[in-house]
């Protein structure tokens, strides 16, 4: 259906169903004006998640069309008809197949020709965004208007001063308390002020293969090689490895099992996360905040015995991966493995979970289930330099992977107030309320991440299936309101340390190094590192950054 | 030397008939553009070093001063030369080009290769002397690197070798030699990233590519051609030889085509068989040809980056790295500007050594066979 007959058929609707409320309203001589409004919005979200409705195949531009023209009200509300004529405004994001920038073209072109700006879209691969955006901020050459921009770069674009501040109309228009509690401040602010609309809020889940470990089969050959716990689905990442070996060599309805998949190539600096999920859980003492440096000192972690585990673990496991795996980066990992049935548990931000049932690539719909990161039976507490086991337990630390993208807004539009709100108006229209709905519920390289997004009845209506979508925002909801969540430092160059630890990683997994030399060999780099970006200034900001 | 005088004369003579007033004020304009110009860059200069209360906040206006002092010139040469001056606007704007583009990048880029300056860095660029180059001696993943090169390198001969073959196929009175001469060129106008992508990416994905699924079917059962250090760096050289041979394949062809029949039919002639021919006639001639496609084709080997890049990131375990690639996350991954660029410098560097040894060496050789 053509967007602009889509379009005046809702607005028909629309009007059909406010005469029909009014002369309900007139009959009955009560005016409930409120319930009617939250009923409407209850509506506009319902019909919005039914765009194209789970399990009808991938949404298109059409349908990002439809979903950005349906929630255009708040827009228009603070905005008139025709009101940024003749402003242009550049956005810089990722281009990712069917996500990102890709999608915020179509969500934004009702937007566009409702308020008349011109968006000029700068479409950027993920292993070049970093470069890019950090060559940018040092060389003052910022040439955009608005940056889709994950909080760990906050260091280097808000302490510069590159960052236009939220002005108060914004964060009413988007209902900023509405985010799960970690989202908030400090996250999107610097020195006291907002600058951040939100659009994604990741942390790491752990996806699993239900089928697998539902099978009778399999669980019989486990018990019979000696296993004493059931065989079920792991919650600590002991049990990970245990289940990683004993599924090399077995199958299911004739495929080839593997148990854990690791990504190991690098990705400009975003496979680091995932060394670091494996990690948390050992590393992350629930007595203390750090995880990655020292917090007065900035020294780094990486070579503790925990983070020395968690390599020795991939290195343990990888003779148990699929061949390849020494190739594959978390895009591997994630798409090409196993949205395509290759494995059995995954770490990955929230994005294997809307796309099980919306992606025309997937194979594993109805046999996929998540949880929180798996977590350790003993911790190491780096202050006291040795391991503990918790009265209460295994340790949990959810990994809270860089800490969602959000749409950022340039100093440089300050200067023109219309240009200004135009920016403004762009970042509150792609991370409002409705819309952000609609992106975590389908695929678009964001995930829930606010409290209204946690509405099972929301995702069933589209098509879910109750069961999957529980598990799912589960997983979700638990990492975020963890109490022990492990939140990456907002320092400058923070990807430097990724991407130059992503090096030596990769050695250390070819078996050219061993896990401890290699980890020392990472804390030499780091602390080099640490040295040439300014050592007092990174404690500042790093202390700031966790609040301390 | 008599040449050189007699074209002083000519442009003196040209000169000549240029009127005083005119070259008067042909050398105002090009003192006034020059002073204009190196006013403003001393100005910004100062204003980059804090020393002047005034400039601008890029460098941009800076190349605008120098495209219009550009124009100044050009207009001023020929006010003061006349026919003279026009004739120098042949070279003038394309030396201005290479100046602005080519030679002061490079002697900037030296400069920014002794600085210790990460993107991110709060104290922005600072002159560190030789720790870049010192670091780089110890840097273990340079040297891996230079030493994946020497095997691209090498893999240059083998290219060569099936180039030759080719060539020699396409020279022959064959049928469809039109249709096979335009076929075997086409992976030579491919990208070597789309050749990455539809090569790396596709055929040879591990679970799905039609060419592991071959191999599997052909008894081979972990056909990890990019995953496993024994093969990647042999399936990357086969991926730039399939986007390289073509280049190598038409410079020997046109040397063949060039060749002098006679010579042929007259071994032939005197009973010299196909292989007696080749060796001793074909291969002699057409040694001026294979060197210049050899050394032609080192020098673009040894930029190879993109593929790398695309299929393995340097991995597994460094097997695949090369200069440009590491020099490409140095500085794009790690923001890393000082040091990735004294990697580059040291790499230009070893470059022209290596180019100019290779050189000499086959002036040499083929001084020596003729």
């Amino acid at each position: 259906m053509r967007v602009d007959l889509y379009n005046l058929m809702m607005n028909r609707r629309s009007v059909l169903k406010g005469t029909s409320a009014l002369a309900a309203a007139t009959a009955t001589g009560t005016l409930t004006a409120a319930p009617q409004a939250a009923s409407a919005a209850d509506d506009l979200r319902a019909q919005i998640l039914a765009i194209p409705g789970v399990g009808k195949g991938q949404p298109t531009d059409a349908d990002w069309q439809k979903v950005g023209a349906m929630c255009l009200d708040a827009t228009k509300a603070s905005v008139k008809e025709g009101e940024f004529k003749g402003v242009e405004l550049s956005f810089l994001g990722l281009n990712n197949q069917n996500v990102h920038n890709v999608l915020f073209r179509g969500l934004s072109k009702a937007w566009a020709d409702y308020t008349g700006a011109k968006i000029n879209w700068i479409d950027l691969a993920q292993s070049d965004y970093n470069a890019r955006l950090q060559q940018s901020i040092a060389t003052g050459t910022v040439d955009f208007d608005i940056a889709e921009m994950g909080a760990p770069f906050e260091g280097d674009v808000c302490g510069k001063g590159l960052a236009s501040v939220m002005p108060d109309w914004v964060a009413k228009q988007i209902d900023m308390d509405d985010y799960v509690g970690y989202l908030k401040a400090p996250v999107g602010t610097w020195e006291g002020k907002t600058y951040r609309v939100s659009c994604d809020g990741d942390c790491h889940n752990f996806n699993y293969r239900s089928d697998v470990f539902a099978d009778k089969g399999l669980a019989d050959e486990w018990a019979k090689a000696g296993n004493k716990t059931p065989w079920g689905v792991p919650t600590t990442w002991q049990q990970v490895q245990a289940v990683t070996l004993f599924l090399k060599g077995k199958k299911l309805d004739g495929k080839d099992l593997y148990g854990y998949l690791d990504p190991t190539k690098g990705w400009g600096g975003f496979a680091f996360y995932f060394l670091g999920s494996r990690a948390t859980a050992y590393a992350k003492h629930p007595d203390d905040k750090a995880f990655l440096f020292d917090i007065d000192t900035m020294k780094p972690r990486v070579n503790n015995p925990a983070w020395v585990r968690a390599i020795q673990d991939v290195l343990d496991a990888l003779p148990s991966e699929p061949a390849d795996q020494l190739n594959a980066d978390p895009g591997t990992t994630g798409f090409q493995q196993f949205l395509a049935g290759t494995g059995t548990m995954l770490s990955w931000w929230g994005d294997i979970g809307s796309n099980v049932n919306t992606n025309d690539s997937s194979t594993i719909q109805g046999k996929t289930a998540f949880s929180i990161l798996p977590g350790s039976d003993d911790v190491y507490n780096s202050k006291a330099g040795k391991w503990e086991t918790l009265a209460s337990g295994p340790n949990f630390a959810p990994n809270m992977a860089y800490i969602g993208w959000g749409i950022y807004v340039m100093a440089r539009v300050d200067a023109d107030p219309v240009k200004q709100k135009a920016a403004w108006s762009l970042a509150a229209h792609l991370g409002g309320k409705d819309i952000s709905l609609w992106c975590s519920a389908y695929p678009s390289g964001f995930q829930p991440y606010r409290q209204s997004h946690f509405n099972t009845k929301e995702w069933v209506g589209a098509g879910y299936d109750e069961a999957f979508i529980t598990s799912y925002l589960k997983s979700e909801a638990d990492s975020y309101n963890h109490p022990n969540a492990a939140i990456e430092p907002r320092i400058p160059g923070i990807f430097q340390y990724y991407s130059g630890a992503e090096d030596i990683l990769a050695q250390i997994y070819a078996g050219k190094m061993k896990a401890q030399e290699g980890a020392d060999a990472i804390a030499a780099a780091w602390d080099k590192l640490t040295d040439q970006l300014g050592r007092e200034n990174q404690i500042k900001l790093y202390k700031a950054s966790l609040g301390v | 030397m008599a040449l050189a005088a007699r074209v002083n004369a000519d442009r003196d003579a040209v000169s000549a008939l240029v009127s005083d007033q005119r070259r008067i004020l042909g050398r105002t304009v090009v003192r006034a553009a020059l002073l204009g110009f190196a006013l403003l860059l001393l100005m910004q200069i100062l204003f980059e070093l804090n020393n002047f209360p005034f400039g601008f906040p890029t460098w941009l206006p800076i190349l605008v001063a120098y495209g219009l002092w550009g124009v100044a010139l050009c207009a001023g040469s020929i006010l003061q030369h006349g026919e003279a001056g026009w004739r120098a606007l042949f070279v003038l704007p394309a030396i201005l080009f290479t100046v602005a583009l080519v030679i002061f990048p490079t002697f900037f880029g030296l400069y920014i290769a002794f600085t210790d300056w990460n993107l991110s860095s709060v104290d922005g660029r600072k002159f560190n002397g030789l720790a870049n180059f010192y670091q780089l001696i110890q840097d273990p993943y340079f040297w891996n690197a230079l030493g994946n090169m020497v095997f691209y390198v090498v893999s240059v001969l083998v290219q060569y070798a099936i180039a030759f073959g080719l060539a020699l196929l396409l020279n022959a009175d064959i049928k469809g030699r039109k249709f096979f001469r335009v076929s075997f060129l086409l992976p030579f106008m491919l990208s070597p990233v789309a050749v990455s992508w539809m090569i790396g990416k596709s055929m040879l994905e591990y679970r799905y590519g039609p060419i592991p699924r071959l191999a599997r079917a052909l008894g081979w059962d972990n056909p990890n051609l990019l995953g496993d250090e024994r093969f990647a760096k042999f399936t990357v050289a086969a991926m730039d030889a399939w986007v390289w041979i073509p280049f190598m394949m038409i410079l020997l062809l046109a040397g063949l085509q060039a060749l002098s029949k006679e010579i042929q039919e007259a071994a032939k002639v005197d009973g010299a068989t196909g292989w007696q021919s080749f060796w001793q006639i074909t291969f002699p001639l057409m040694l001026p040809v294979s060197l210049t496609a050899i050394v032609l084709r080192v020098i673009f080997q040894l930029k190879l980056a993109d593929i790398v890049i695309n299929t393995t990131s340097g991995g597994p375990g460094g097997a695949t790295d090369t200069i440009s690639s590491f020099i490409f996350r140095e500085y794009r991954d790690r923001s890393n500007v000082g040091y990735g660029t004294m990697i580059a410098e040291v790499y230009l560097v070893l470059i022209i050594i290596f180019i100019t040894l290779l050189l000499k060496f086959t002036s040499r050789y083929m001084q020596k066979t003729t």
